[in-house]
C-alpha cells in the first residue's frame, strides 16, 4: 500500500451496450415530460404550482370522504352524497384549465427557450416523435388530474356505503366510464389549443396567461354576444363545449351552456372541439417542422 | 463504414432570397476537420443541413454513408452536435440532463446514467455534476454542451464554435479535448472563425466564403507554398542570378530571396548557388503560410473574406 495518492486517467470508454433507438428515445421524452410537469428533479419552487393545483383538485374529495367516514362512525346516514361526478368536474373547471395551461407550457416552452431542441435534432427522432411523446405526457397528467379525484370519491363513498363497498361501486360503475369519457373530451377540447399557445410563447407564464385569457375572457365575450342575438359566436365559447358534452354524457344539466343557449346540439360542440384540435395540431406541426 | 464522413454534391440552400450555400460539393475524410469562414459564410447552415434540421433545396448530402434526405434518423443516431448557442436546460443538474440526452439516443436508463457520469468526468465536470446548470460559468456550460454531444458515443461529432466565450484557460482545455477526440474513434467537424484553433486541432480544413467552398484539403497541404526562403548576410544579387540561370524563379526582397522551382529540389539549386558565390547564409527554410493568410488572400479575391 502506498502512502501517496495517484491519479489514473481512465480515458474514454466507447459505449458497446444496447441501443434501443426510437423505441427507447420516445418513452424517455414521455418520462421527462411527466417529471417536468410535476417538477420532479427540479428545484422546490417548480413543484409549488402544479402540486398546489393537484391539491386543490383533491381537496374537496378528501374532505368529503373524511367527513363521510367521520359521520359513518357516529352512525349518521353514510349514503350522503355531497357531489355527483359531473358536479365535481364542474367544481374543478377553473383549476383544470389552469393545470392544463401550466402543463402544456412546461412541456414545450423550456425546450425552446433553453435551445434544447438542438439536442433532440441530433438524436434518432423526428418531429412527430417529440410531439407525440410530449402529448402523451400531457394526456397522462390531465387524465390523472381529472380521474383521480373521481376515483377517490367513488372509493371513499363505497367504503362507507350501507350496501357495502362492492355493491356501491357496482351500482356506480357507469360513473367510471362516463368520467373516463368526459376526461377524454376535456383532453381533446383543452389540450391542443394549450399546446399551440405553448409552442409560440416565449415564457411558460405567458403561455399559461394567454391560454387562461382565451378561455375565460373568450367565454365572457361570447356569452354577451349570444345573449344579444349573435348565436353564431357560441361556437367560439371554447370552454363551454366540453362542459355541454359532459352534461350530455352524464345526462345532467348543471347549467345552460352557451352553445345550448344559442340552440346548437351537442354534436355541433363535438365538431367544434375536433376542428379546433385538428387546426391546433396542424399549426404545431408546422411550427416544429422548422425547429426539429 | 465509409471513408468519408461527409459527402455533398451540388448542395445549395437559401433563406428566402438570401443564398446561404451555393453549389457546395465536398468530400470530407475521417479525422478532425475544420470548417472555417467569416460570419455568414454558411458554416452553421451547412451543419444544420448535415443534421437534417434544414431541408436541402438542391443537391445531395451523405453523412457517414447515409443520405440525409432519405435516411435522416440513421445519420442522427451516429452523430453528436454541440451548437453554438444554448442547448442546456438551466433548471436541471448536468447529470440529469446528460443522462437524459443519452436516453434520447436510445441508451437504456441505467447505461445512460453511467455514460453521463463517465462523460462528465471526461470533460472535467465530475465534481459539479449534481449542480443546477444555472450556476455554471460559460466554460462549464461549454463543457456540459460537449458532454451531451459525446454521451451516446457518436461516430461523428459536430462542434459549432466550441471555444466561443471561453477564457484562455478554458479555450486551451476545450482545444485539448477536441484534439483527443479522434483518438477515441470519433471524427470531428469543428466550425470556427478562430483560424488558429483550426490550425491547432484539425488535419483537414473546409474553407467557406459567401456560401461557396474556397478550399477543402489537408491543413498540411494548405501551409505548404513550394517556396524556399533564403536570407543572406550580404547582397543577394549574385546568388539570385545564379539561381535564375539554373532555372529557378527568384524574387528578391532586401537581403531575402524567395525561390521557387517548377521541378526538382530547390534546396540543391540553392546549395550550388551558395557554393559558387561564397555568400554567407543567415537563414534558410521552406516558406509556410497560415490559414489566416490564405483566407484573407483568397477571401479578398472573391470579395467576401476581407469583410
Amino acid at each position: 500500500m502506498t502512502d501517496r495518492g495517484q491519479v489514473f486517467d481512465l480515458g474514454y470508454k466507447p459505449y458497446e451496450g444496447e441501443r434501443l433507438g426510437r423505441s427507447g428515445a420516445v418513452p424517455a421524452i414521455y418520462r421527462d415530460g411527466l417529471r417536468r410537469v410535476l417538477g420532479f428533479r427540479r428545484r422546490a419552487r417548480s413543484k409549488i404550482v402544479p402540486w398546489s393545483l393537484i391539491a386543490l383538485a383533491l381537496f374537496p374529495a378528501i374532505i368529503f370522504v373524511t367527513l363521510s367516514v367521520f359521520l359513518a362512525d357516529f352512525g349518521a346516514d353514510a349514503d350522503l352524497e355531497f357531489f355527483t361526478a359531473p358536479q365535481y368536474f364542474e367544481l374543478l373547471s377553473v383549476v383544470t384549465i389552469l393545470f392544463i395551461a401550466l402543463a402544456a407550457s412546461e412541456l414545450l416552452v423550456p425546450d425552446r427557450i433553453y435551445g434544447t431542441l438542438s439536442v433532440y435534432a441530433s438524436r434518432p427522432l423526428n418531429m412527430w416523435d417529440y410531439i407525440a411523446a410530449r402529448a402523451a405526457s400531457l394526456a397522462t397528467v390531465i387524465v390523472g388530474f381529472l380521474l383521480v379525484p373521481q376515483v377517490l370519491l367513488l372509493v371513499g363513498q363505497g367504503a362507507v356505503a350501507n350496501e357495502g363497498f362492492f355493491s356501491y361501486v357496482g351500482d356506480h360503475s357507469d360513473d367510471l366510464w362516463k368520467s373516463a369519457l368526459t376526461a377524454l373530451v376535456y383532453l381533446i377540447a383543452y389540450a391542443p389549443l394549450a399546446f399551440l399557445i405553448a409552442s409560440l410563447a416565449q415564457k411558460p407564464s405567458f403561455a399559461t396567461g394567454i391560454y387562461a385569457g382565451v378561455m375565460f375572457v373568450g367565454s365572457g365575450a361570447t356569452s354577451g354576444l349570444v345573449d344579444s342575438g349573435n348565436d353564431i359566436f357560441a361556437l367560439a365559447a371554447l370552454d363551454h363545449h366540453p362542459r355541454y358534452l359532459r352534461d350530455a354524457i352524464f345526462d345532467s344539466n348543471i347549467q345552460a351552456w352557451i352553445p345550448e343557449r344559442a340552440g346548437f346540439d351537442e354534436w355541433v360542440s363535438l365538431v367544434v372541439i375536433v376542428v379546433v384540435a385538428a387546426i391546433s395540431l396542424l399549426f404545431i406541426a408546422r411550427r416544429y417542422r422548422v425547429l426539429l | 463504414m465509409t471513408d468519408s464522413i461527409v459527402t455533398t454534391k451540388g448542395l445549395s440552400f437559401a433563406y428566402g432570397d438570401i443564398v446561404a450555400l451555393s453549389d457546395v460539393t465536398l468530400e470530407v475524410p475521417q479525422g478532425t476537420v475544420g470548417l472555417v469562414g467569416a460570419n455568414g459564410a454558411g458554416k452553421t447552415t451547412l451543419i444544420k443541413l448535415l443534421l437534417g434540421i434544414l431541408p436541402s433545396a438542391d443537391g445531395s448530402i451523405d453523412v457517414l454513408g447515409h443520405s440525409v434526405n432519405t435516411d435522416r434518423l440513421a445519420v442522427r443516431s451516429q452523430v453528436g452536435f454541440m451548437p453554438e448557442g444554448d442547448c442546456m436546460p438551466k433548471d436541471q443538474s448536468a447529470a440529469d440532463f446528460i443522462g437524459y440526452a443519452a436516453e434520447l439516443a436510445g441508451l437504456p436508463t441505467r447505461a445512460a446514467r453511467q455514460r453521463a457520469s463517465d462523460v462528465l468526468t471526461l470533460v472535467g465536470l465530475h465534481e459539479e455534476r449534481f449542480r443546477r446548470m444555472v450556476e455554471f460559468s460559460t466554460g462549464m456550460m461549454q463543457r456540459a454542451k460537449m458532454a451531451q454531444a459525446l454521451v451516446h458515443d457518436p461516430t461523428l461529432v459536430l462542434l459549432d464554435e466550441p471555444t466561443a466565450g471561453l477564457d484562455p484557460e478554458g479555450r486551451e482545455d476545450m482545444l485539448d479535448l477536441i484534439e483527443r477526440l479522434h483518438g477515441f474513434g470519433i471524427s470531428v467537424l469543428v466550425s470556427s472563425h478562430v483560424l488558429t484553433d483550426i490550425e491547432r486541432t484539425c488535419d483537414w480544413v473546409v474553407m467557406l466564403d459567401g456560401g461557396k467552398v474556397l478550399r477543402s484539403e489537408p491543413i498540411s497541404a494548405l501551409s505548404q507554398t513550394g517556396v524556399v526562403e533564403l536570407e543572406l548576410f550580404e547582397d543577394p544579387a549574385p546568388v539570385g542570378d545564379a539561381l535564375q540561370r539554373a532555372g529557378a524563379e527568384v524574387r528578391i526582397d532586401g537581403t531575402r530571396l524567395l525561390v521557387q522551382v517548377a521541378a526538382g529540389d530547390p534546396f540543391s539549386l540553392i546549395q550550388d548557388a551558395l557554393v559558387s558565390s561564397g555568400a554567407g547564409v543567415r537563414r534558410l527554410g521552406a516558406r509556410s503560410t497560415s490559414l489566416e493568410d490564405i483566407f484573407l488572400r483568397e477571401g479578398s479575391e472573391t470579395g467576401e473574406g476581407s469583410k
